[in-house]
């Protein structure tokens, strides 16, 4: 009764109709912002919060985006209180970061691989340690060496088929970024002993196999073209303690 | 003088690491020339191309040592063969070519 006559006097000291639909509404928004999660919850309804209606563009396609990943993260979004609504949104703000890895990293076929490109590091990847030694997150070192000076220009090589060269010549399909992560990978697995792969001991070498769930590369060379360049699933890597020899497709 | 021909000249593939070629790797030093296989993926090395006797290398170094003059095999004194250092070590029978 006395807020009615308080509005009534409000109304009337404004003698201005617009004010007095602006109170209807600002009385409907009230009303709405106190019973839409006792609705939502007694019928199961989905009505939007105010704050998510007031929101900007970015909040909202964030949720869109936040839907079409992965299903842990629709899970709770589908739980119903405000109070985990809130934690979601900040996770996909955390998470946002993922969801710009680049799009045109060329795909290694697995799904353990998945490193992102740095651009503070050599190839997106490796740490420089020392004078023209660069180590991998692995712990492997690309050092000088080889006929072309240094490991890193060695492995280069299995990027591009050598159709000409006697022999298998195991290619890389991929870019440097990409190979060094699959190096790295197959690097990790063979060390730990992980099913599928292999470990050799080789005079002052180790040998180190890995297989991968999809093709890597393929077979070039002058065997690979006689076979008509087979696809290749598995990588060999040698190393003399820490350092990186060769690697490459087979 | 290393590839003046453009020749690859090699022993074998590599038995070791698959995807290697063995070729003849020259030594240089001290007025001797001394010839030894090497593998030029894994760096493999052999004695003679009869590939019966392996250099062994040590774990802590970067580059493999010449069995010879104990340098790096990547370094100064050292190249791949020509057809005419293999005719002089006497091991042309053992040498297959290709183009580069
Ligand atoms: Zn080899
Ligand atoms: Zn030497």
């Amino acid at each position: 009764m006395v807020q009615k006559q308080r509005q009534d006097a409000a109304i009337n000291a404004l003698r201005m109709i617009p004010t007095k639909w602006a109170v209807i509404i600002v009385v409907a928004i009230i009303g709405y912002v106190l019973l839409q999660p006792q609705l939502n919850k007694r019928f199961g309804l989905s009505l939007p919060s105010v704050a998510s209606l007031v929101g900007d563009e970015k909040q909202t396609s964030q949720k869109k985006q936040e839907k079409l990943n992965s299903n842990e993260k629709t899970s709770t979004t589908n739980a119903d209180s405000n109070a985990s609504k809130a934690a979601t949104e900040e996770k996909s703000d955390k998470d946002d970061s993922v969801n710009k890895a680049p799009t045109s990293q060329p795909q290694v076929s697995d799904p353990t691989i998945g490193a992102e490109r740095d651009s503070e590091k050599i190839h997106g990847f490796l740490t420089e340690v020392g004078r023209n030694r660069f180590e991998s997150p692995a712990g492997l070192v690309y050092g000088p060496g080889s006929e072309e000076g240094h490991r890193l220009k060695h492995i280069e090589r299995h990027l591009e088929d050598q159709p000409k060269r006697p022999g298998s010549h195991g290619v890389f399909e991929g870019d440097m970024h990409a190979f060094l992560v699959a190096i790295d990978d197959a690097y990790s697995r063979a060390k730990r002993g992980d099913k599928g792969t292999k470990k050799i001991q080789d005079e002052g070498s180790t040998i180190y196999e890995a297989s991968f769930k999809k093709p890597i590369g393929f077979l070039g060379g002058q065997e690979g073209g006689r076979k008509r360049n087979p696809p290749l699933k598995q990588l060999r890597i040698v190393v003399r303690g820490k350092s990186l020899i060769t690697a490459f497709p087979f | 003088m290393t590839s003046q021909d453009s020749k690859i000249i090699y022993v074998e593939s590599c038995p070791i690491c698959g995807d290697g070629l063995c070729r003849i790797r020259i030594c240089i030093s001290n007025q001797k020339v001394t010839g030894f296989i090497l593998c030029d993926e894994c760096e493999a090395m052999w004695t003679d191309p009869l590939m019966q006797e392996r250099v062994p290398t040590n774990v802590d170094e970067t580059d493999p040592q010449c069995p010879s003059c104990s340098q790096s095999i990547w370094g100064k004194n050292m190249h791949w063969a020509n057809i005419g250092e293999i005719c002089l070590l006497g091991w042309f029978d053992h040498v297959q070519m290709v183009d580069e």
